[in-house]
């Protein structure tokens, strides 16, 4: 314990002093910490008395795993949560560290996204309570390896969870119950959703079609509202309505996922809908960032899956925009570029959107959407890209900004000047 | 112009693993752009399919399970193939299927996957992987795209080198040589995708099929290709 306690004050200390001196980095205190005390997370998880959620998969983590947080502290619970999407095990740390006080942990649960790499190890460590697994599909080769690689990761974690939470429509995370002796519930979509959440499987065969199942939670409705989502979901045949802040029928999933869990948790789904309804968007997962005059409407995009979502929620909107796509190819994005080529980009020539490419690799976005039939200039500096997304619109308007995860960034470090970036991601 | 040209997908459902679709996507286009006519044809595991009715066959890379999947139906189709290329059939094979196209598959552990044996080659997996961006000499000018493989390629004496790598790893990542290629049959590990940034291959790919067809006439058009230059030397320059 003194162990642990030396470790939670260096990285806290770390952690004032990169504050000082102007950066708002995640990394450093969570290393401090782990250099220290090798076993922190395991020996603070096993203390937290209502257990460990973790929530992990290919997309929709940050935001499935804020729902929960949102649900939990809406019904009084004092959460711990790597709210800064840092979900390697340096980041894990750090959240653990930044919630103790005065020689304990000052929080009744845990919910912890994590790297479905990382979870491998984090998961069968953290002992999950809870494990919630959102969606496994191909994601950046050069980071992650096979998908089938990245499955036996989760599947690992899945086995040290006392109960699993699990996307019934995704026959990669369905195949992770097939051994798996303890609880397992199941979320899902009827039919004509299900056919629009895009996937995989959409351009490539990868394997078999989930086996139809009874689900535990089922979404029967997602409709666009404003700028969220009017859904309808049945926890445990209690019904749901309520309209979330998110956009797309993806995040509908991800709350579908999020009552799931809390149902599971002790919550009240139907009471605790109220505070999902609260919920605004996680950190570029569909936010709307004031900027001169324009609404810029912020849609990370990290692989085919996500972009094809960001597709399909473009799709969905009839008004004509500014759409700028930025796409950086630094280690966190995936240094390949060639995802690019398995998404869905052609749909977007029948849309009434007018397209920008820019990132490290605007040219690559331009080439792209060119063999989609979309003529879109490149425009590889920031604030000229954001110039021309203003330029190609009125004041008033929504415009949309669809980054991969380096180039958002990196805008965001123009669209909110004034702001640390902690302060963006609470 | 008389017939369509016949482009098709080889193994398209299962060996796609990097954007592979996108060399199809940049032959449907730049024949579309020229007023070329084309079918687009899918060949799956079990499809029957005679390659000498195709005009070019563009195949890609895939995970080792679908690698392994398709092994055995690209064993079948063997004797077809080579009639194919022997008879002037364009093929681009990518990554996985480029290394079926050799004699042989060495997995890490010691398992055999073998392989058709269009080119004299052979390959060896295990040791790190190889990844970036890779930019090669070759006959059609620089390439540029991005490998991601740990086999190790092989060529034998005599196997002619599709080029030679100026930047990245390669075949081998000792030799110096990528890919291969044998009358109008070429293998790479180039994918990004390979053809939409490097359009003098992919012109040449479609000036081979008109040629063996005799359709070649006065050539192919030019086409405004800024674009493509554009993004060929902005993967050039990252690392």
């Amino acid at each position: 314990m003194l162990r642990i306690r030396l470790a939670v004050a260096l990285a806290r200390l770390v952690g004032a002093a990169t504050r000082l001196v102007g950066r708002g980095g995640t990394a450093l205190p969570g290393l401090v910490a782990l250099a220290v005390a090798p076993r922190l997370i395991e020996r603070i998880a096993a203390g937290i008395e209502g257990g460990v959620v973790v929530v992990t998969g290919t997309n929709g983590k940050t935001t499935t795993a804020k729902m929960i947080t949102a649900m939990l502290t809406g019904s009084g619970r004092r959460v711990v949560t790597n709210r800064t999407g840092s979900n390697l095990a340096r980041g894990v740390a750090a959240a653990l560290v930044g919630a103790w006080r005065r020689g304990r942990l000052a929080a009744d649960i845990a919910v912890l996204e994590v790297d479905e790499a990382a979870v491998r190890h984090l998961g069968p460590a953290l002992q999950p309570r809870v494990i919630v697994v959102t969606n496994l599909a191909r994601d950046q080769l050069d980071r992650y390896g096979e998908l089938v690689t990245t499955a036996g990761h989760v599947g690992a974690a899945v086995s040290a969870a006392a109960t699993a939470v699990l996307a019934a429509d995704d026959p990669m995370v369905a195949s992770l119950a097939v051994d798996h002796t303890r609880p397992v519930a199941w979320f899902g979509a009827v039919a004509e959703l299900r056919a629009a959440l895009p996937d995989d499987r959409a351009l490539h065969d990868t394997g078999p079609t989930a086996p139809s199942r009874p689900v535990d939670a089922l979404l029967s409705r997602a409709d666009p509202s404003g700028d969220g989502t009017r859904i309808a979901v049945t926890v445990d045949g209690a019904e749901v309505g309520v309209t979330i802040q998110v956009p797309g029928v993806y995040n509908a999933y991800n709350a579908t996922a999020a009552l799931l869990a809390v149902a599971r948790l002790g919550l009240d789904p139907v009471a605790s809908a109220v505070h999902l309804a609260a919920m605004p968007p996680a950190f570029g997962r569909g936010q709307v960032i004031e900027y001169r005059g324009r609404r810029v409407k912020v849609v990370l995009v990290k692989n085919p899956a996500s972009l094809n979502q960001a597709i399909r929620l473009l799709s969905e909107d009839r008004v004509p925009r500014a759409v700028l796509m930025a796409i950086n190819d630094n280690h966190a994005d995936g240094r390949d570029v060639s995802w690019l080529w398995d998404a869905e980009v052609e749909s977007l020539s029948t849309t009434p959107h007018r397209f920008l490419a820019g990132g490290v690799r605007c040219a690559d976005m331009a080439l792209r959407f060119k063999y989609a039939g979309i003529a879109a200039p490149a425009e590889s500096d920031r604030r000229r890209a954001l110039d021309a997304l203003v330029d190609e619109s009125a004041p008033g308007d929504l415009v949309y900004l669809v980054p991969t995860y380096t180039a958002m960034l990196g805008f965001l470090e123009i669209l909110l000047p004034h702001r640390s970036r902690e302060e963006v991601w609470s | 112009m008389t017939a369509p040209l016949v482009i098709v997908h080889l193994y398209g459902r299962r060996m796609n693993i990097y954007g592979d679709i996108g060399n199809v996507l940049a032959l449907r286009r730049r024949l579309e752009w020229r007023g070329i006519g084309l079918r687009a044809v899918a060949v799956d595991e079990g499809d029957d399919f005679d390659f000498e009715e195709a005009d070019i066959v563009v195949a890609g890379g895939g995970e080792d399970a679908s690698q392994q999947a398709i092994a055995a139906d690209l064993v079948e189709r063997g004797p077809a193939v080579h009639r194919a290329v022997t008879a002037g059939v364009v093929f681009l094979t990518v990554c996985g299927t480029y290394q079926l196209f050799g004699r042989r598959f060495v997995t890490a552990d010691g398992s055999e996957i073998p392989g058709i044996g269009v080119f004299g080659a052979e390959t060896f997996g295990g040791g790190s992987r190889m990844i970036g961006n890779v930019v090669v000499d070759t006959p059609w000018g620089e390439l540029v795209g991005f490998e991601n493989h740990s086999g190790r390629t092989r060529l034998d004496p005599g196997q002619a080198a599709l080029g030679q790598v100026r930047r990245g790893h390669g075949n081998d990542g000792e030799s110096g040589a990528e890919g291969a290629i044998i009358g109008n049959c070429l293998g790479t590990y180039l994918h990004g995708s390979v053809l939409p940034k490097n359009p003098a291959l992919a012109d040449d790919l479609i000036r081979r099929a008109l040629v063996r067809r005799g359709d070649a006439g006065p050539g192919l058009g030019a086409l405004d290709d800024a674009v493509e230059r554009r993004a060929a030397e902005s993967a050039a320059s990252r690392p």
